[in-house]
């Protein structure tokens, strides 16, 4: 008992001189990996070092008062050795984790191998269900996170891919006007030399129709694109606006359409109001553009 | 020795008594009635792994390392988790008792000082040895980047790097990590099928420990298809921890010191060197302003030769 009690001060004395290294309040926060501010302390230690304790025989004799009988089989052990082939930085995150996987990788199947020729059944079966070491809640939150990792790599794929795009239609878009206008000049030209081929031929008609194949005798002149041009038509006295609601939802368009095919029925046009009188004795009895559900008044208006 | 009986069931010395007190009667087992005459001695003593690991930790501990504790205790069936431990002294002894108490054959033990520095106690009992380690780069079963996922209860399978068997230290500290992190084959809350795997590689004399889910693809319950083996991938599940062993005792929680490690410095030391770094910036710095000052006087400049180009 008075032996054990020594070996406990010892052990207390040991503990305490750790503590008393150091200040009471610290604010500096201690590293994760202790190697890394190690590595600057391994040159101060080297002389300390040289009083540590290296007791190999205790250890070895320790070693074989605990380890099991020599013959007990492996299934009890489970254990697999594997060699590092390359030494590790410990620093390199990476390598380290690979390092670790490629251990892992390999002892599992060597055990595989030899829990395979013991013949016992080890894996899995798919309907054997039972209780996983973390529950299914915590198990759907990773799977949440994973998703939502996924989407936001899509999409800043996606945000990418129309800044590309963006940038390529800019160029084909300088490309088409280039050409709209090399075309233009060639028409115009070729129009020119026709102009003066007819005055050099001295105005004959007919005959030499066929000498001369022209570019816009071709019957393709007047063809357009049906493309919709930016534009307002000329008698529009709204300035292009009273169609610009396309872009907001569907059912603006759809309240704009309704009125519009009123208006359209009781005016005509309904854009060129500026033509028309709007208070005759006709518009006057006529109720058909006014809807009882028509929001769109002004609103101060007491109804 | 003691601690070899508890391993190692001795069959020769039970029907002996047996056939003292009942000649006349038919044993009784628990699997049956046996005549005497089928009563066999086996011919060697059946190994049968009893560990039983006490896992305990000491106030005050951090939140991150509670629940590193409680992962381990979730990976080992064959452990017992126990109430906080209070003491400042006697460690040794109460942990000791403790461990008596409980009937336990190993015992992990969670130290946390200062709510920062965590240190790990792995002890053998009764008079096994112990080892203490400080515990760094903790991550905890609950991060979502850990997406891996395992039977609760299975046996893992151990892998170690060979450096472990290179000196006695990482021998001595094989054999009880074989000994706490192998689950026992018989134990009632185990499952039989061995689907994660422990890694515990020595790199820069830390011990590396991590946690993967072994994924195969696979058709019948007792072999591996040929390509099977290849499309085996590896998923992290659990907690990892790197572990710096400190001091190696030669009995529990205490004894004579069989190993130290050299390399080792207490995280108040690294704490107090960076405060002291920090601390003498001023000073250096008025260190600095006067050298300055001294080399400006005894060097002085040349008069340079356009200064009086722009006085009036």
């Amino acid at each position: 008992m008075g032996v054990l009690k020594k070996e406990l001060t010892s052990l207390n004395k040991d503990t305490l001189e750790e503590d008393n290294m150091g200040d009471v309040n610290d604010e500096a926060s201690q590293s994760e990996l202790e190697s890394e501010s190690e590595e600057g302390e391994d040159v101060m230690l080297t002389e300390p070092s040289k009083n540590s304790i290296y007791n190999s025989n205790g250890l070895l004799e320790k070693l074989g008062d605990i380890s099991w009988p020599e013959n007990v089989e492996w299934i009890h052990k489970l254990s697999i050795d594997i060699s590092q082939e390359q030494e590790v930085d410990v620093n390199d995150d990476l390598a380290r984790e690979l390092a670790f996987y490629t251990q892992a990788l390999e002892g599992t199947r060597q055990a595989f191998e030899k829990l395979q020729s013991l013949g016992l059944p080890f894996l899995r079966p798919s309907d054997y269900y039972a209780e996983m070491v973390k529950t299914d809640t915590h198990m759907v939150k990773v799977k949440g996170r994973l998703l939502a990792e996924k989407k936001n790599i899509e999409e800043a794929e996606e945000r990418r891919k129309a800044r590309e795009a963006k940038k390529i239609s800019k160029e084909v878009q300088a490309q088409k006007l280039k050409e709209r206008a090399k075309q233009k000049k060639e028409e115009i030209e070729s129009v020119k030399k026709w102009r003066k081929q007819r005055q050099q031929s001295g105005f004959t008609g007919g005959d030499k129709g066929d000498e001369m194949s022209l570019p816009f005798e071709d019957g393709k002149g007047f063809e357009r694109s049906n493309k919709r041009r930016p534009g307002v038509a000329p008698g529009d006295r709204s300035g292009g606006k009273a169609r610009q609601g396309g872009g907001k939802g569907k059912k603006g368009t759809e309240n704009k359409r309704k009125s519009r095919d009123y208006k359209d029925s009781k005016f005509g046009f309904g854009g060129r109001k500026g033509q028309r009188k709007q208070n005759t004795a006709d518009t006057t009895n006529d109720l058909r553009g006014i809807s009882k559900s028509s929001f769109s008044g002004n609103k101060k208006r007491k109804r | 020795m003691a601690k070899k009986r508890k391993h190692i069931e001795l069959q020769n010395s039970e029907p002996m008594k047996k056939d003292e007190s009942n000649p006349q009667r038919t044993k009784r087992t628990l699997l049956g009635w046996k005549d005497k005459a089928k009563v066999k001695e086996s011919d060697s003593p059946v190994f049968r792994n009893k560990e039983k690991v006490l896992v305990t930790c000491s106030r005050r501990i951090n939140y991150r390392y509670r629940h590193l504790m409680l992962n381990v205790v979730s990976l080992l069936p064959h452990c017992k988790k126990d109430n906080k431990v209070e003491s400042k002294e006697g460690k040794g002894a109460t942990l000791n008792e403790l461990v008596e108490l409980k009937n336990c054959s190993s015992c992990l033990f969670f130290e946390c000082r200062k709510q920062k520095d965590l240190y790990l106690w792995m002890a053998k009992s009764p008079n096994g040895p112990s080892v203490k380690f400080i515990v760094n780069a903790v991550h905890t079963m609950e991060e979502l980047k850990l997406t891996g996922n395992h039977l609760n209860g299975s046996r893992p399978i151990l892998t170690f790097s060979t450096n472990f068997d290179e000196d006695p230290q990482w021998k001595l500290l094989k054999e009880i990590i074989t000994q706490i992190f192998g689950t026992p084959k018989d134990h009632r809350k185990v499952k039989p099928y061995p689907d994660h795997v422990f890694v515990f590689s020595i790199i820069d004399d830390h011990i590396w420990f991590r946690n993967y889910q072994i994924s195969v693809p696979h058709n019948e319950t007792d072999k591996v298809d040929r390509g099977g083996l290849d499309k085996m991938t590896l998923v992290e599940v659990g907690p990892r921890f790197c572990l710096n062993p400190i001091k190696i005792f030669g009995g529990s929680f205490g004894g004579p010191i069989l190993y130290e490690n050299p390399f080792y410095v207490s995280p108040n030391q690294i704490r107090a060197l960076e405060k002291k770094q920090k601390a003498g910036k001023y000073a250096k710095k008025i260190k600095a302003k006067t050298r300055r000052k001294m080399h400006e006087l005894s060097n002085p400049l040349e008069p340079n030769e356009f200064t009086d180009m722009w006085k009036e």
